[in-house]
């Protein structure tokens, strides 16, 4: 059983007067890949955001409760966001590499925070993160080629290159396949197998089988609350909770 | 007359308007018949055969009365024994005769001008009447037609959509006839003047002096005119003088316009932005002529006096307070256009950029301006094109003299400026002086086509990378 790395309390977001979660408790555990499933608008993606406090950059969010990383409050209006972003890394949805080059897709965030004072340390940052991406193969010989020139599944694993180039110690993944063909997918599952023996490791996905494949926890989400959470093997084999019965086995959602 | 006649007309249409729309519908009522299109549509469609055909007529019409009653009247006026000896003598005579008809006419009426306007007044009797008759003809003719067609329930719908797209076609048409009629008349008054000026004189002459050429017939010049003529008209302390001025005018705009196109796109509230938007733009709605006197009685002496108090000279008249306040009157353009690039930077690069860490300024400096730069640039270069065509604020702060000059404190002017002063007053269309205007006007639509045409490029290749 390995340790927690990021433990949630009571956990309430609202945007605006709409109320998005509901005293959510979920722990992540380390080096450990957790799923979040739920029908859409469940608060999965809210969740997460609250992670990386991405959430700061809507206006009307508010987010109240606690949630702490190693024991410390990530939910802290004094917490330094940029220090904790670069802890906890993010891949989002449709994949968005920036309109550059992909080496600098890459060494843009080690810059911003001063890490590779040399070009040469730079290029090694790059090149690491593109392996641990698998993606160096395939780029190695055009990296000054704009990142938007990649097929999307090449773009969504530049996009993982980029978010582990900080090094960081947590990687959130808001439904990173839903975009992608089934080959593309299965390539981002490998990689992701392979990526949790360094990351922690949080996904959001509409695929239960995704879910399965990838994930030794799950948590289930409906209308803001969190309602059933445990190992994967547990939850779609034998559920405690009706309504995740219900929803595994496709008769809402 | 005519007013009537058009009145008419669209009484006329609007009637038949619920007439075919009561016809068909009792038609169909009646002799249980399922129509081809909704009555309205049978309306619509008698409502066009009974004004198109007519008004076009009466435009036509209209447009060629008074040519062809002209021609006549000068003809028997010449058979009466009238003697004219080119077209303005004639032209006068007839202007004589109308006069007289309209009672206008005080000098003296001999026995051929009183005949010409009896037979004026009958030929003007004649063709209202027949225009009147034939209007009436024709209504009657194309609302019988169309009425029979009615009758046998065509397929309104189709005819009423052909026509409507007729109608906007050649709206379309007039505005781009309108376009090449401006672009060949600019045209074929710079040849004239380049058959004067050797071109090669005139765009690298660096001395500009039009007023040398007054009132001198072009087609009569001499060879001595000619070469005193030659150097007069040097494009380059004009270009050099409009460029001066719209960079001093750029050097205000893109900083403050860009600027406050990113505070009002990426940080301002949304309770903010609507607020300031509009108080911006209204920097845009104030006439160019009001910024003009503003810079030539407020700025421009400011100037002289700091100058003064500094041990400077200062033109009151200045590229500087010129360049200054258009750079102000430019900012809005900048700043609404660079707002809408940035917005449209897609809030997923944003995302990305905060999630490994990026605060919001190094987001901005290195993703989204980066990312909105084609359009940003397109931006810039809409606002050059409008900084180097204005005229009312460098007619009135710039001064006239053409100095090449780069001392921003000295009197300078503009290609718009010299038109200004080129075609005020009296002139002779004959002139060099005159022409050279045209040569100007054409130099300065080539140079803000090209500018625009870059802008429109660049701006287009930023849509497509993002759409």
């Amino acid at each position: 059983m390995s340790s927690i790395k990021i433990k949630s309390k009571n956990l309430n977001v609202y945007y605006g007067n709409k109320q998005a979660l509901y005293d959510v408790n979920l722990d992540l555990n380390e080096k450990e890949v957790t799923a979040l499933i739920g029908p859409s608008g469940c608060g999965k993606s809210t969740f997460i955001r609250c992670i990386n406090r991405m959430n700061d950059v809507i206006d009307i969010c508010k987010v109240t409760g606690n949630i702490e990383m190693d024991g410390v409050e990530i939910n802290d209006k004094n917490l330094d966001v940029v220090s904790l972003r670069e802890r906890v890394g993010m891949v989002f949805q449709k994949p968005n590499p920036f309109p550059k080059s992909i080496y600098d897709n890459i060494s843009y965030g080690p810059k911003i925070h001063g890490k590779g004072e040399t070009k040469s340390e730079l290029d090694q940052i790059v090149e690491n993160s593109l392996k641990k991406s698998a993606l160096w193969e395939e780029v190695k010989d055009r990296l000054d080629e704009p990142g938007t020139s990649l097929s999307g599944g090449q773009q969504q694993r530049l996009c993982i290159a980029r978010a582990i180039s900080v090094n960081p110690e947590v990687i959130l993944m808001d439904e990173p396949c839903s975009a992608l063909d089934p080959i593309a997918t299965a390539k981002i599952e490998e990689l992701i197998d392979e990526l949790k023996k360094t990351y922690t490791i949080v996904i959001v996905t509409h695929s239960m089988a995704q879910a399965v494949r990838v994930s030794q926890k799950t948590g289930f989400f409906h209308l803001g609350k969190l309602i059933e959470v445990g190992k994967t093997e547990k939850i779609f084999k034998n559920p405690d909770n009706k309504m995740t019965q219900d929803y595994i086995t496709g008769r809402f959602g | 007359m005519n007013i009537v006649l058009i009145f008419l007309i669209t009484i006329f249409s609007i009637s038949l308007f619920f007439y075919g729309k009561s016809k068909t519908k009792t038609i169909s009522i009646k002799d249980n018949i399922k129509l081809n299109a909704l009555p309205k549509f049978y309306g619509y469609y008698l409502v066009l055969w009974c004004s198109i055909p007519a008004l076009v007529f009466l435009l036509v019409w209209s447009l060629f009365e008074p040519v062809i009653i002209k021609s006549i009247i000068i003809e028997t006026a010449a058979n009466q024994g009238a003697i004219f000896s080119d077209k303005n003598e004639a032209n006068l005579i007839y202007e004589k005769i109308k006069a007289i008809h309209l009672g206008t006419y005080f000098g003296d009426i001999d026995s051929i001008l009183r005949e010409s306007a009896l037979a004026y007044a009958k030929f003007i009797n004649l063709f209202t009447n027949s225009k009147v008759v034939l209007i009436f003809g024709i209504i009657i003719a194309s609302v019988i037609y169309s009425l029979k067609k009615i009758k046998n329930n065509n397929k309104a719908r189709d005819d009423v959509e052909v026509i409507l797209k007729g109608l906007l076609f050649v709206s379309s048409l007039i505005a781009i006839l309108t376009t090449l009629g401006i672009i060949f008349s600019l045209l074929f008054e710079s040849i004239k003047f380049f058959s004067v000026i050797n071109i090669f004189d005139y765009l690298f002459g660096t001395n500009w002096s039009p007023q040398r050429a007054f009132v001198r017939d072009a087609s009569s010049i001499t060879d001595a005119e000619f070469e005193e003529l030659k150097d007069a008209f040097g494009f380059i302390p004009l270009i050099a003088g409009t460029s001066f001025i719209a960079f001093i005018a750029m050097l205000v705009a893109v900083p403050i316009g860009l600027f406050s196109g990113i505070y009002m796109a990426e940080y301002a509230s949304i309770k903010v932005r609507r607020i300031s938007k509009p108080i911006i733009e209204i920097l845009a709605g104030i006439p160019t002529v009001v910024y003009g006197f503003f810079a030539a009685l407020t700025v421009g002496p400011f100037f002289r006096q700091v100058g003064e108090n500094l041990g400077l000279t200062v033109s009151s008249e200045s590229a500087l307070a010129a360049g200054l306040i258009m750079g102000i009157m430019i900012i809005p353009y900048v700043s609404s256009l660079s707002d809408d690039v940035i917005n449209s930077v897609p809030q997923s690069l944003r995302d990305g950029s905060y999630a490994v860490g990026a605060t919001k300024s190094e987001t901005i400096k290195q993703v989204v301006i980066p990312a909105a730069l084609p359009g940003i640039i397109g931006s810039v270069l809409l606002a050059v094109s409008r900084a180097i065509g204005e005229t009312m604020i460098v007619v009135m702060a710039a001064g006239l003299a053409a100095n090449l000059t780069i001392n921003p404190l000295e009197s300078t002017t503009t290609i718009t400026t010299q038109i200004v002063m080129i075609l005020v007053g009296d002139q002779e269309f004959d002139s060099p002086k005159t022409q050279s205007a045209f040569a100007l006007g054409l130099t300065l639509f080539i140079a803000t086509l090209i500018l625009n045409y870059i802008a429109q490029r660049a701006v287009k290749k930023y849509r497509e990378k993002y759409d």
